[in-house]
C-alpha cells in the first residue's frame, strides 16, 4: 500500500520533471534555432542566470516588497470592508435587496479597467495600486460571504429556534460558522486577484514593484529581463496561495473527513 | 386527568383543523395525553403528522381549535420542550460533545457540562467519539449524537420528526433501543412522528392513526406491552405480531383513502 503510493508519488514527479525540462528545453531549441527569435520568447539559459543575479546582487527585493506591500494592505482594507459590508448586508436583509442590483453591475465591471482612471485620481504611487487592488478585492469576498451566510442549513435554523435562540445569537452561532469555509474561499482567490490589480496598476503607471519592472523590460525589449521577472510574480502568487490553504486547514480541520 | 396540577399535565389537543390555502390539512384532531405518555403518530404521507407535530411545537399556529402543551399554549423554544429532526442537524464546525454543550448553553442547563456530556455520550454508545466531527462519525453515529443531545435538555415534552427515517434497519433497531433507554429515566411526554408501523408499536405507549389529508384520526390504539421493553425481542412476541396486523388494517384504511382522495405529496 505505502509503496505503491510511494511509486504513484515518484511517477507523478518525475512525470512533472519531464514535462518542466521538456517544455523548457523546447524553449531554449526554439531561441538557439531561431525558430521563434529569442529576441521575442527569451532564452531560458539566460533569463534563469539573470533572475538568479537579480537575487544576488539584491536588486529584486525592492521591488518584491514594493508589490507584496501594495498587496497586503489591499487585501486588509478590501477583506475588512467586504466582512463588514457583508455583515451590514446580512443583518438588514432589506439593504441588501436594495443595492444588490449595483453590487452586481459593479461585480460585472472589469475593474482592471478603471485602473486609468484610478491613476488619474490618486496618482502614479501606492495609493493607486492599492485601490486597484481593493476593487478586486472587496467584491470576490463579498459575494463569497454574501452566498456562504445565505447557505445555511434549515434544520439548524429549526434547531436554534426550537433551543429558544434569538436571532442575534442564530447569527453569530449558526449563520456565521456557516459562511466561513466561503469566507475562506474568497480569501484565497481575493488575494490572487488583488496581486492581479496590484500589477495592473503597476504595469500603467510605472514606479516601483514587479509589473512595473515588467514593463520596463518589456518597453526596452528585453524578453529575457520580462520572464525573470514573470518568473517572479508566478512564485510570489504560488507562495500567498500556499499560505492561505495552510491556514485554512488548520482553521478548518472539522472539514476533513 | 383534566384537573391536573400544574407542571403535571400532558399534552392536549381539542379539535384542531388547519388549512394551507384551499387545501384542508387538519380536520378535528383531538388528542389527550397523561404525562410521560409516548405517543407514535402514523398515516400515510401527506396526511399533517408533521404539520401537528409543528403546532405542537409552536412553529406553526393552528387556524382552529385548542392546543396545550404542559397546560400552556406551545411557543416555540419553550424551555420544557424538545425537537428532534429527520437529519440529525448537527452542526459540523463542532464536535460530538461541542454539539450537546450547544444545546446546553443554549438552554443555560446547571450542572457540569462535561459530565453531562460524557454521561450522555456513554449512553448512546460513543465514549471515544466525543472529540470527532460530525464528518468523521457514520450516519448512525450523528444521529445518536442528535438523540444524545436531544435528552441533554430533559425536557418534559419531546418531539421527534421521523429521527430514525433515513437510517438502515440495523443502525435504525440501536437507535431505538437507546431511544427506549434514555426515555426510561425520563419519562418525558413523547410524541413521535413516524412512517415506520413496527417501530410506532415497539416505542409508544399509544399509536394515533392517521388518514390521509385531511388528516383525521382514523385509530387510537393503545401499546399495553410491558415495559422496559427491547425492541428486538419485541419481534418474537405474540402481542406485538396481533397488534402490528390490527394497526396494519388501519394503516390500509388510511392508504385507501389517500387514494379516494388524491392530492397529498406522496
Amino acid at each position: 500500500m505505502t509503496a505503491g503510493r510511494t511509486s504513484h508519488a515518484a511517477k507523478v514527479l518525475a512525470g512533472r520533471l519531464v514535462l518542466l525540462f521538456g517544455v523548457g528545453g523546447l524553449w531554449e531549441l526554439a531561441a538557439r534555432t531561431g525558430v521563434f527569435p529569442a529576441a521575442f520568447i527569451g532564452q531560458p539559459s539566460i533569463f534563469l542566470p539573470g533572475l538568479a543575479r537579480m537575487f544576488i546582487d539584491g536588486s529584486i527585493y525592492g521591488p518584491i516588497l514594493d508589490t507584496l506591500s501594495a498587496t497586503a494592505l489591499a487585501f486588509c482594507i478590501g477583506g475588512v470592508l467586504a466582512l463588514a459590508s457583508a455583515l451590514l448586508l446580512t443583518a438588514v436583509p432589506i439593504l441588501r435587496e436594495i443595492v444588490q442590483p449595483f453590487l452586481d453591475a459593479l461585480n460585472a465591471l472589469p475593474r482592471v479597467a478603471l485602473v486609468p482612471l484610478f491613476i488619474v485620481w490618486f496618482g502614479l504611487g501606492m495609493t493607486s495600486k492599492v485601490i486597484s487592488g481593493v476593487s478586486l478585492m472587496y467584491f470576490i469576498l463579498l459575494f463569497n460571504t454574501l452566498a456562504g451566510a445565505r447557505s445555511v442549513d434549515p434544520d439548524h435554523r429549526g434547531l436554534a429556534r426550537s433551543l429558544g435562540l434569538g436571532s442575534s445569537q442564530i447569527f453569530r452561532q449558526i449563520v456565521i460558522p456557516t459562511a466561513i469555509p466561503a469566507i475562506f474561499a474568497g480569501l484565497k482567490l481575493g488575494l490572487v486577484y488583488t496581486l492581479l490589480g496590484v500589477v495592473t496598476a503597476e504595469l500603467i503607471a510605472g514606479g516601483k514593484g514587479l509589473g512595473s519592472l515588467v514593463s520596463y523590460y518589456s518597453n526596452t525589449y528585453d524578453a529575457n529581463g520580462v520572464f525573470a521577472v514573470l518568473v517572479v510574480l508566478v512564485a510570489v502568487s504560488f507562495a500567498l496561495s500556499t499560505l492561505m490553504e495552510k491556514i485554512e486547514g488548520r482553521l478548518m480541520r472539522w472539514k476533513q473527513p | 386527568m383534566s384537573v391536573a396540577a400544574p407542571g403535571q399535565e400532558g399534552i392536549r389537543i381539542e379539535a384542531v383543523s388547519h388549512r394551507y390555502g384551499d387545501v384542508a390539512i387538519l380536520d378535528g384532531i383531538r388528542i389527550e395525553s397523561r404525562p410521560g405518555q409516548f405517543i407514535a403518530l402514523i398515516g400515510p404521507s401527506g396526511c399533517g403528522k408533521t404539520t401537528l407535530l409543528d403546532i405542537m411545537c409552536g412553529i406553526r399556529k393552528h387556524q382552529s381549535g385548542n392546543v396545550l402543551v404542559g397546560g400552556r399554549p406551545p411557543v416555540e423554544g419553550r424551555a420544557d420542550t424538545a425537537r428532534m429532526f429527520a437529519r440529525d442537524a448537527l452542526l459540523p464546525w463542532r464536535t460530538a460533545s461541542a454539539n450537546i454543550d450547544f444545546a446546553l448553553k443554549a438552554r443555560r442547563r446547571p450542572g457540569n457540562h462535561d459530565a453531562i456530556t460524557a454521561q450522555l455520550l456513554e449512553d448512546v454508545g460513543l465514549t471515544g467519539f466525543a472529540d470527532n466531527y460530525p464528518s468523521q462519525l457514520s450516519q448512525g453515529m450523528r444521529q445518536r449524537v442528535a438523540l444524545a443531545r436531544t435528552f441533554s435538555l430533559e425536557s418534559d415534552f419531546l418531539f421527534l420528526d421521523e429521527p430514525f427515517g433515513a437510517l438502515d434497519a440495523q443502525t435504525k433497531l440501536v437507535l431505538q433501543e437507546k431511544l427506549l433507554s434514555l426515555w426510561e429515566r425520563t419519562r418525558s411526554t413523547v410524541v413521535l412522528v413516524t412512517h415506520d408501523l413496527g417501530e410506532a408499536i415497539a416505542l409508544a405507549d399509544r399509536v394515533v392513526v392517521m388518514t390521509a389529508r385531511p388528516g383525521r384520526i382514523l385509530a387510537d390504539v393503545p401499546i399495553d406491552l410491558p415495559r422496559p421493553r427491547s425492541v428486538s425481542a419485541l419481534q418474537k412476541t405474540r402481542a406485538y405480531h396481533d397488534l402490528y396486523a390490527q394497526l396494519w388494517d388501519s394503516l390500509e384504511q388510511a392508504t385507501a383513502s389517500a387514494r379516494l382522495h388524491p392530492g397529498g405529496n406522496a
